[in-house]
This record gives C-alpha cells, sequence and structure tokens, in this order.
C-alpha cells in the first residue's frame, strides 16, 4: 500500500477537488494590479499576526511593566526594534491598504447588487482595522498611550445611551487605572483580530460564492480567454506583492524604526498630543465641533457609508444617469486628505 | 534538426533554473527572516558579571550564611567560615543543585547542605558528598568574593531591563534566609534594603 | 505578464528581502557593538545642518567634535535647529541660506526643553544678571574700574592703545558669571541691547527704530558688543528679552549632562573668598566620598535618579536639582526649590518666596502668611526628601538644628548688629550712602559679603573649616578688631553727630553675648 493510499483512506480528499477549491478562475481585469489591492491587507494581518505574537512574548500588560517591557523589547531583546518596528509599520501599511482597496471598490461601484453584505463587511473590517491600531499603541504606556486611551474613553462617554457603558468597558473603571491596560492588551490581541478573522473569512467566503465583480476594458482583445488561473498565476501576484511589502518593511523599520516617547504621565498631559496619523480625521473633526456634534455626525457618517449600497441604489433608481456617488467618493477622498494634513501640519 | 533540439534543452533549462532561482530566492529571504523571528525568542545574553555590593562584612557573624538573590535571578548561599576580613573567610556557593534545579539547604546541625528532592549531600565548600550530585561527581557551581572597605561585594551576572523588575519583589521577602540567623541581623539587613532599594 | 517575468521579479525581490534582511542583521550587530561600548553611536547628520558640518568641520573641527559626541547629535538635532532664527530677531542674519543667530538664548532651547526652561527663568540663578545692571555693580564699575573709558599715561612699548576700557573688571570678572546684556554694536557707535529693542513676547524686538540702528559687516552680519559676548554667564540678558544661557552649566556644543552633574562645573562660579561652595563641598564628607567613588557614580546615566542609579555621595546637582526615588525622579531647573535659608544677604532669611519666586520680606506675619506661595519649610521636606536617601529622620533634623542655631547665631550677634551700626552711621551723617568710600565700608563688606558667607555656607554644607576657621573666627575678628574700632573712631570725630552712633555700639557692646568684650577691654 502506497503512501499516498494510507493518506487517501484516512483522509479522503482528493487532488482534484483540493485543485478546484483553491484553482477558482480569477477574471482577467485582475492582472491590473489595481485591482488587486484587497489581497495586501490580508498579508500584512498575516505580519501583524506573527510579529504580534513575537512581541507578546516579552510585552507585559500592566501599568509597572509595560512601558519596561517595550523598551527591553525595543533596546535589548535580539532583532526587537526590528520586530517591533515592523509591527508598527505593517499597522500604518495595512490601515493605507485597507482604505485603497475600500477607495477602489468604491469608485468601481463594486459595491453594488448583489455585494453590498460584503460592503458592509468591508466596513466592520475598516472599524475594525482602526480599532486594532489604535488599541495597539495604547500598549506602549507611553504618554501618547495613556492620554490617547483617557481620551477615547472620554470620546465614547459622549455617545448617547451606550457611552457611559463603553467607557466603563473600555477603562475597567471611571478613569485610567491599574486594571486599564490588560484590557487594551486583551482587545488588540486576543478580541479584535479573532473578530478579524472571522470577518476576514465571511469576506472571501462571499467573494468566492458571487465571484469578483468583472470589468472589462477596451483595450482587451476580443478572442481571448475572460480568465486566467488562480494558481499559480494570481498567487505568484499576491507574492510578489508580499515581497513589495516586506522589502519595504524592513527599509521602513531600519530607516525609520519605532522609538519610545516619554513614559505616561498621569499628572502632567503633554503640550503637543496627537493619536497616528489615521486618527488625524477624527481627531480635527473633534477640534472643529462641540463634543457631542462631531461624535454624532461621525458617528452619522460611518453610518451612512455602511449602508451607501443602499443609498446609491435609491440614487441610482430615481436619477439612472447620475454620477452622484462618484462626487461624494471625491468629496470624501478629499475631506479625509484635507483634515488629515490639517491636522499633521499644525501643532495644536 | 540538432540544433532546435538544443535550443530546446535550452529553454527547458532556462525554465527550470527559473523556478529554481524563485524558490531558492522566496526560501533564503523568508528562512532568513524566521530565524530572526526565532533568535528574537532567546533573550538576549546575560550581562557579563560585575562585582556587586551585598552587605558590610561585619553583619555577617562568623559561621553563619544568608541567602541572596542576584539582580540576574541566581540564588547564592555566602557564608562566612573565617573571623578575619578576608576573601578567603567567605564562601558564595550557588544554592541550586546542579541535579535537577531544587533549593538546597543549609542544615548546620549536619555540617552540610542538603536538596530535598533527591537527596542530594553537599559538604561545607559546595562538594557533591551523596545522592545524585555526589554519584556523578557535581558540586555547586562557586562565585568570587571581594573584601573592599569592609563591604562584601559578590562577581555576579547583571540583570537586564525586565529581571530588574522582577527583583524588587523577591529580594524585599525572600532575600534573607539562612542557616543560624539571628533576628537582629534581619533587621539590619532590611534597613541596608531600604537604603538601596526604595 | 507572462508566468515566467513573474518568476524572474519574484527572485529579484526575494533577492531584495535578503538583502534588506542582511542590512537588517548588520544594524543588530552595531547596535550590540554599541551596547558593548565597542563602537561609537552613530551620527547622521540632518539634511539642514549637513552643510554647517561640512566647513565647520575644516574652520572649526572642535565644535563639530563636540557636537558628535553629543546627545543632540545622536538624536538628530543639528546646527540650524538651535541656531535658527526668525527674520524678524534683531541679531538674525542669513548664513548660506539659513537665517540664524549667533547667540542661542533660553528661549532658543525652551523651543524643545520648555519645562525646563521654565523651572530656570523662576530660578534665582535666571535673576543673576540683574544685580550687575543695577547701582550695585558699583564696584566693579567704579571702584575696580571706570564707567567712562580713559586715556593710558604712559605708552606700552610694542602695543598701541589710545583707551582703557574701564569696564574691563566688570565685563570679565562679574559678567562671565551673573551674565552680560548681549549688546549689538550701533551705527552711532553707541551699542544696543534690549533696553533698546523693547521686544514682545515672541522675543521680537518692537522698536524698528533701534533695529535700523544696527551695524552690520558686508555679509549683513549683525555685530556684536566684544564687552557682552562672548558671555555665558547664567543670568545673562539676551536681546530677544529672555533671561540666563543653558551653556553656563550644560557647556555648549556637547550638552554634556555628565557634566552639569559634577561639582566643577558649579565650580566656575561658586568659589572663591565670597562663597565657596565649591571647596566648601570638597571638605564636606560629601565632597570626599565624590571624589573617591565617582568613577561608580554612573554619571552616564540617561536619568541619574539617586537611589536607583547611583547612590555613593551627591554632587551639588544631587541636593539641589537632580531627581531621586523619594521624589519620583522629578529634577528641578531651579536650584532654590530645595534651599531654606537664603544666605546671600548680609542677614539670612528664611526662604518663604512668593509668587513670583522672590524672596517674601514682609514682616507683619498675617499679610506675610498671605504672600507665601512656598514656604522655606516646602523648600527644606524637598531637601530632607534627598537627604532620607542616606540619612535617618534624626540624623537630618539633627544636621538642621544645628544649622538654624549656627544662621541664627550668625544674624543675631554680628550681622544685625552691625547692619545697626553702620545705619547710624549714615543717620548721623558721618559716612556718605556712597559705598566703599570709607573704610569701614569695606570692612563690613568683608564681614558679611565675605567672612559671613563663608561661615553660613560652611555650616550648611557640613564644612566645619570653613564655618569656624574661615568663617565665624574672621567675622568676629573683623567685628571686634575693625568694625567697632573704626565706628568708635569715626563716632570721636564726629563730635556731637557722633553720640548716637557712641549709643549704638554701647548699647549693642552691653548685650550678654558681647559683654566679654567691654570687660576683656578693661572699661
Amino acid at each position: 500500500m502506497s503512501v499516498a493510499e494510507w493518506f487517501s483512506e484516512r483522509l479522503p480528499v482528493r487532488g482534484s477537488d483540493l485543485r478546484e477549491l483553491t484553482n477558482e478562475p480569477v477574471p482577467n481585469h485582475l492582472r491590473r494590479w489595481w485591482y488587486a489591492l484587497g489581497g495586501t491587507p490580508a498579508y500584512l494581518f498575516v505580519v501583524q499576526i506573527v510579529t504580534g505574537i513575537l512581541l507578546a512574548f516579552y510585552y507585559q500588560p500592566s501599568a509597572e511593566t509595560a512601558y519596561e517591557s517595550v523598551r527591553y523589547i525595543t533596546e535589548q531583546a535580539h532583532f526587537g526594534w526590528y520586530v517591533r518596528s515592523v509591527h508598527k509599520w505593517g499597522a500604518t501599511l495595512m490601515v493605507a491598504a485597507v482604505i485603497l482597496h475600500q477607495m477602489r471598490v468604491y469608485f468601481t461601484g463594486a459595491y453594488r447588487k448583489p455585494r453590498e453584505i460584503n460592503w458592509m463587511v468591508g466596513m466592520c473590517m475598516l472599524v475594525c482595522t482602526l480599532l486594532i491600531g489604535f488599541t495597539g499603541y495604547a500598549l506602549v504606556y507611553e504618554q501618547l498611550s495613556y492620554w490617547g486611551a483617557t481620551v477615547a474613553a472620554n470620546i465614547a462617554d459622549t455617545v448617547p445611551i451606550a457611552g457611559p457603558w463603553i467607557k466603563q468597558f473600555l477603562l475597567a473603571g471611571d478613569t485610567y487605572n491599574a486594571r486599564t491596560l490588560s484590557r487594551f492588551f486583551v482587545l488588540h490581541a486576543a478580541v479584535m483580530p479573532a473578530l478579524m478573522i472571522l470577518l476576514i473569512i465571511i469576506h472571501i467566503a462571499i467573494i468566492r460564492l458571487q465571484g469578483v465583480t468583472e470589468f472589462h476594458f477596451e483595450d482587451e482583445k476580443s478572442g481571448e480567454p475572460d480568465h486566467f488561473n488562480f494558481f499559480p498565476d494570481h498567487l505568484m501576484t499576491e507574492i510578489i506583492m508580499g515581497l513589495i511589502l516586506m522589502v519595504l518593511l524592513s527599509v521602513l523599520a531600519t530607516v525609520l524604526p519605532a522609538t519610545m516617547g516619554p513614559v505616561a504621565d498621569p499628572l502632567n498631559t503633554p503640550e503637543v498630543i496627537k493619536p497616528e496619523w489615521f486618527l488625524y480625521v477624527t481627531f480635527r473633526w473633534l477640534k472643529l465641533f462641540s463634543i457631542t456634534t462631531a461624535v454624532l455626525s461621525m458617528g452619522f457618517i460611518v453610518f451612512t457609508f455602511f449602508l451607501w449600497p443602499f443609498i446609491d441604489a435609491w440614487v441610482r433608481r430615481r436619477w439612472p444617469k447620475s454620477e452622484f456617488s462618484v462626487y461624494v467618493g471625491i468629496l470624501g477622498v478629499l475631506a479625509i486628505i484635507g483634515l488629515t494634513v490639517w491636522e499633521g501640519a499644525v501643532a495644536h | 534538426m540538432a540544433s532546435s533540439e538544443a535550443s530546446g534543452r535550452r529553454r527547458s533549462l532556462l525554465a527550470g533554473g527559473l523556478l529554481l532561482a524563485m524558490w531558492a530566492a522566496l526560501v533564503a529571504s523568508y528562512g532568513t527572516f524566521a530565524s530572526y523571528a526565532v533568535r528574537f525568542l532567546f533573550p538576549a545574553r546575560r550581562r557579563d558579571p560585575s562585582w556587586t555590593y551585598v552587605l558590610d562584612a561585619k553583619s555577617l557573624p562568623v559561621g553563619q550564611a544568608l541567602q541572596y538573590i542576584t539582580p540576574d535571578g541566581a540564588k547564592i548561599t555566602l557564608a562566612r567560615q573565617g573571623s578575619g576580613q578576608a576573601a578567603e573567610d567567605f564562601v558564595a556557593l550557588s544554592s541550586v543543585c546542579p541535579h535537577l534545579g531544587c533549593q538546597v539547604s543549609w542544615e548546620g546541625q549536619n555540617n552540610r547542605f542538603f536538596c530535598p528532592c533527591h537527596n542530594g549531600v553537599f559538604a561545607p565548600d559546595g562538594t557533591g558528598v551523596s545522592g545524585p550530585p555526589g554519584d556523578a561527581g557535581q558540586s555547586l557551581p562557586k562565585y568570587s568574593v571581594k573584601i573592599q572597605n569592609g563591604l562584601v561585594y559578590l562577581d555576579v551576572p547583571q540583570a537586564d531591563g525586565l529581571a530588574q523588575v522582577e527583583l524588587r519583589q523577591i529580594d524585599e521577602s525572600e532575600r534573607i534566609v539562612g542557616p543560624g540567623h539571628d533576628p537582629c541581623l534581619m533587621a539590619d539587613l532590611d534597613r541596608d534594603q531600604d537604603r538601596r532599594f526604595s | 505578464m507572462s508566468l515566467k517575468t513573474k518568476q524572474v521579479i519574484i527572485a529579484v525581490l526575494g533577492i531584495g528581502f535578503l538583502v534588506s534582511l542582511i542590512y537588517v542583521q548588520a544594524m543588530e550587530v552595531a547596535r550590540r557593538e554599541q551596547e558593548a561600548g565597542l563602537r561609537k553611536v552613530h551620527i547622521a547628520v540632518p539634511t539642514r545642518s549637513a552643510q554647517c558640518v561640512e566647513c565647520h568641520g575644516q574652520s572649526s573641527p572642535g565644535i563639530v567634535a563636540h557636537w558628535e559626541g553629543s546627545t543632540h547629535a545622536e538624536k538628530g538635532v543639528g546646527c540650524v535647529d538651535c541656531h535658527t532664527a526668525d527674520k524678524r530677531d534683531a541679531d538674525a542674519y542669513s548664513h548660506y541660506g539659513e537665517t540664524i543667530a549667533t547667540v542661542v538664548t533660553p528661549r532658543d532651547c525652551s523651543r524643545c526643553h520648555g519645562h525646563e526652561a521654565e523651572e530656570f527663568w523662576a530660578s534665582h540663578h535666571a535673576k543673576a544678571g540683574n544685580i550687575l545692571h543695577s547701582l550695585d555693580n558699583f564696584l566693579a564699575e567704579t571702584v575696580e574700574g571706570s564707567r567712562e573709558p580713559f586715556n593710558p599715561h604712559s605708552p606700552t612699548p610694542g602695543r598701541a592703545f589710545d583707551k582703557v576700557n574701564g569696564m574691563a573688571s566688570a565685563f570679565t570678572g562679574c559678567q562671565q558669571c551673573h551674565g552680560s546684556k548681549v549688546a549689538l554694536l550701533g551705527n552711532d557707535g553707541e551699542t544696543i541691547t534690549m533696553d533698546d529693542l523693547e521686544p514682545d513676547e515672541n522675543g521680537f524686538p518692537t522698536n524698528q527704530d533701534a533695529v535700523s540702528r544696527i551695524s552690520k559687516n558686508q555679509d549683513g552680519r549683525p555685530l556684536l558688543y566684544s564687552g557682552s559676548w562672548p558671555n555665558t554667564g547664567i543670568g545673562r540678558i539676551n536681546l530677544d528679552g529672555s533671561r540666563g544661557s543653558c551653556s553656563a552649566c550644560h557647556s555648549r556644543h556637547d550638552f554634556s549632562p555628565r557634566r552639569a552633574r559634577q561639582p566643577e562645573n558649579c565650580g566656575k562660579c561658586h568659589l572663591g573668598p565670597d562663597h565657596p561652595q565649591k571647596e566648601i563641598y570638597e571638605e564636606s564628607k560629601h565632597g570626599v566620598a565624590y571624589r573617591d567613588l565617582r568613577e561608580e557614580m554612573n554619571l552616564d546615566a540617561t536619568e541619574w535618579i539617586l537611589g536607583k542609579d547611583y547612590s555613593q555621595a551627591p554632587t551639588c546637582a544631587t541636593c539641589h536639582m537632580s531627581g531621586n526615588l523619594r521624589n519620583g525622579g522629578k529634577v528641578t531647573h531651579d536650584p532654590g526649590e530645595r534651599i531654606s535659608w537664603t544666605n546671600r544677604p548680609p542677614v539670612s532669611l528664611a526662604m518663604d518666596t512668593d509668587i513670583n519666586h522672590a524672596v517674601v520680606k514682609e514682616t507683619d506675619p498675617e499679610k506675610r502668611r498671605a504672600l507665601i506661595h512656598d514656604s522655606w519649610q516646602d523648600k527644606r521636606g524637598r531637601m530632607k526628601e534627598v537627604c532620607s536617601h542616606c540619612h535617618t529622620p534624626e540624623t537630618t533634623n539633627g544636621f538642621y538644628a544645628q544649622y538654624d542655631d549656627f544662621v541664627l547665631l550668625y544674624n543675631e550677634k554680628f550681622a544685625k548688629p552691625g547692619q545697626k551700626i553702620m545705619k547710624s552711621l549714615l543717620d548721623a551723617g558721618l559716612r556718605t550712602s556712597r559705598d566703599f568710600d570709607e573704610e569701614i565700608e569695606w570692612t563690613w563688606f568683608y564681614l558679611w559679603h565675605h567672612e559671613g558667607r563663608r561661615a553660613r555656607h560652611g555650616a550648611s554644607m557640613m564644612a566645619p573649616d570653613y564655618a569656624h576657621w574661615h568663617g565665624m573666627f574672621e567675622v568676629a575678628e573683623r567685628f571686634y578688631m575693625e568694625l567697632i574700632p573704626q565706628a568708635r573712631e569715626m563716632a570721636e570725630h564726629g563730635g556731637l553727630r557722633g553720640a548716637s552712633v557712641t549709643a549704638t555700639i554701647d548699647e549693642i557692646l552691653a548685650r550678654p553675648e558681647h559683654q566679654w568684650f567691654e570687660q576683656g577691654a578693661g572699661k
């Protein structure tokens, strides 16, 4: 009895099944790189999991030891600075990649019927990514971590009805206390990533069930096949993307390594305090309006985008020719860029 | 015919070479990355040993010993065997049994170190006498002692960042337990501790 | 894109990734070597300062070398970051495309070290320049020198001098510690200081007339008056209106915290006949221990917290400025925060300070209480925190009892009586209000400014020889053997006007602590 037979008796999966499962034909438009952005955040997420697990070997989530353990990782552990820098830059690139992928989906209208649900799943993943990013830098226990967590909890506090509950949940009390940091750690390293993995499975499952939206371009020659193989053709595209990201991460980690800010001082809010760049939009928004207005409007905007496939469908039913969604998209992108640059350019 | 066959072979050779190059590059790069990850998981090398102040020689009477936990976490029994003020009058032995790492204790009445895990017995100078360490010819490792201005120093590895944090918790409660200790001595040392760490 | 192309790309990128990882390994090795002290920290010259380093590396290589050894260089703070100026600054000039100023003031440093600058500005150090630019500086400017330049009275062979600068003693002697009032040369030969420029809260001059008078060289660089610059006196009065000079302690260009922690650093000014703190410290057990153990004191530590980074001995900084375990490692740049007596004036005062950090002189208890913002007890408490790292409360309290007694003895037995005699001479018209033109004024100055301070400082920092032989012994000699006889003589020569002075002296000498003298004199 051959080894192959021995296994196939015990694992009744045929090679052809596996091939079929993994080798869904990929539409030709995915040969264009712009359309292959979806794999980028997924790849970065894997990088984050690997480096995150490594960091968790040394990280100690308590107010007394957190900063010291991060300092140990950064300054003493072998390649610690590299692992931490890759994790930090991986987060930055992941947020960027998610936003780019979402912009592609938005501007090509790929969220339209029947893919509304996957758009909403995607929105959940965006929020999830931002929250993981935020809870991540809260763990270092530097000034930014402490005050960022405090400010965020108090922003949550202003949400009607649920606010105080959210704040209590986040801080394990009314203010930042000795039990707060371990919560952020569990959220960052267990709860949110698990949720993310679940969302990724759903996201990909829906794609596989529906197939990706197919686009055709004018310069395509007729008569050629519409699709190409996932394996090995598209997989190699993804490997290339992955390698580009790895080189980029390594270069960023060596040129601009993650540093240590001043340790958290509960009695002293620094003069200039800003969150990570991907929260600049929210931060500037909060400075523009009263707290309740800002929080409610922000919630409203996110919710609108969450439901955008339905709003867009309704608009298109009424005015079939309108390019409404494109204009809204351009406005949205400009607003995000504008607010981010504004916040980045000024000290207060 | 022959030339096209040759060019066909060249092509397939080239294709095979390409595939090989691709795989080699992938394995080499990700393999290196993985090796860094593994290296990361093994803690930074211990700092080189340096002289660390332990206590005032006067506060350890002849014939007595005390337990000392180094900044690095190593456990040491420091005993005074002579009435002089020289390094030879003191002996510093690891109090970790070389057999399987249990804590040995001093038995004054039997004039020996004893390991309760597998009945290991050591002579006062740390030589294994009977039990598994004696059979295997293992002894308790020795640390160098230095006396300067009447103060006792030990040559012990220094802690890296993380261990220091743990040090405080350990040594305030557990540092001094030893054969024939008297309460006054402990009080003296406690005060000394306060001065240095609080 | 064909599969083959993709394979090539993957192979190339894979090698690229490998190369970047090899670079990571190189950095890791470099980091390890640096940690083991085998290699110097790599300095990346910030782009904006690259040109400065290139030229000044040739023209003044020492400056560049100092900077390369500094934490600033390690952290990427370059020449331009500190020397940068706004076009509106009075002393700004364009230098190879950058607008810079020569004098870096605490206002410049405060761009990054704001907290330190605030503390410093609240300190007595920052006000050290006040004494010089007031009438108090009569001694150096008039007695030792001359406020107006005068002609040399005979030639100096080999040199051609046409003027004697009478301010030389003040510039070189006083101002290098107290700080100069930085001045620019004007077109009209006058100097231009912050008084003329009237800087606003951002340090920019508001008086454009004064700005227009600034004399510049052919490159457009404003000319600094040599009497006021170079100067690193701690109370320097800068053109932008800010007080002080950070390089007084943190020597310029290498800004070494290690150096600022050592007593030699304070010894540039705190030494000599009038306030020999440095010598007093060296005599004390603290200084002796420091000299013995300085190699083990971890002077390069990032934070240098007493009780954590070192415990061997205190330096000036340890007690007066640095952080310690008891205060949570808080460093202060106001050395007055832990001083409970000021021994600077003729009569020592309790260091109750008001909201502006000035010593409260009010005598009415109620009003005094209302004015006090930070009491002498607060300050002593902070100092005791430092003491407690190495001394029990009994020892510390006992020391302070001895010190208080000593200051009180000096105040009551010599300082207040001396002051009273000097006042009675003035009231009687037997001496002028101009200082240093009567012998007794020199006597009195020696008594409190030199010997009295030596005694009190000796007591404050546990140097018995200074407290006694260089201190109270000389105070007593000066009082009984010079001040009293001189005052009596002036009173006798003063005829009727001297009667009140004689009465004052008699009243003082009749006090129990002075009785021995009259009896001993055989009266």
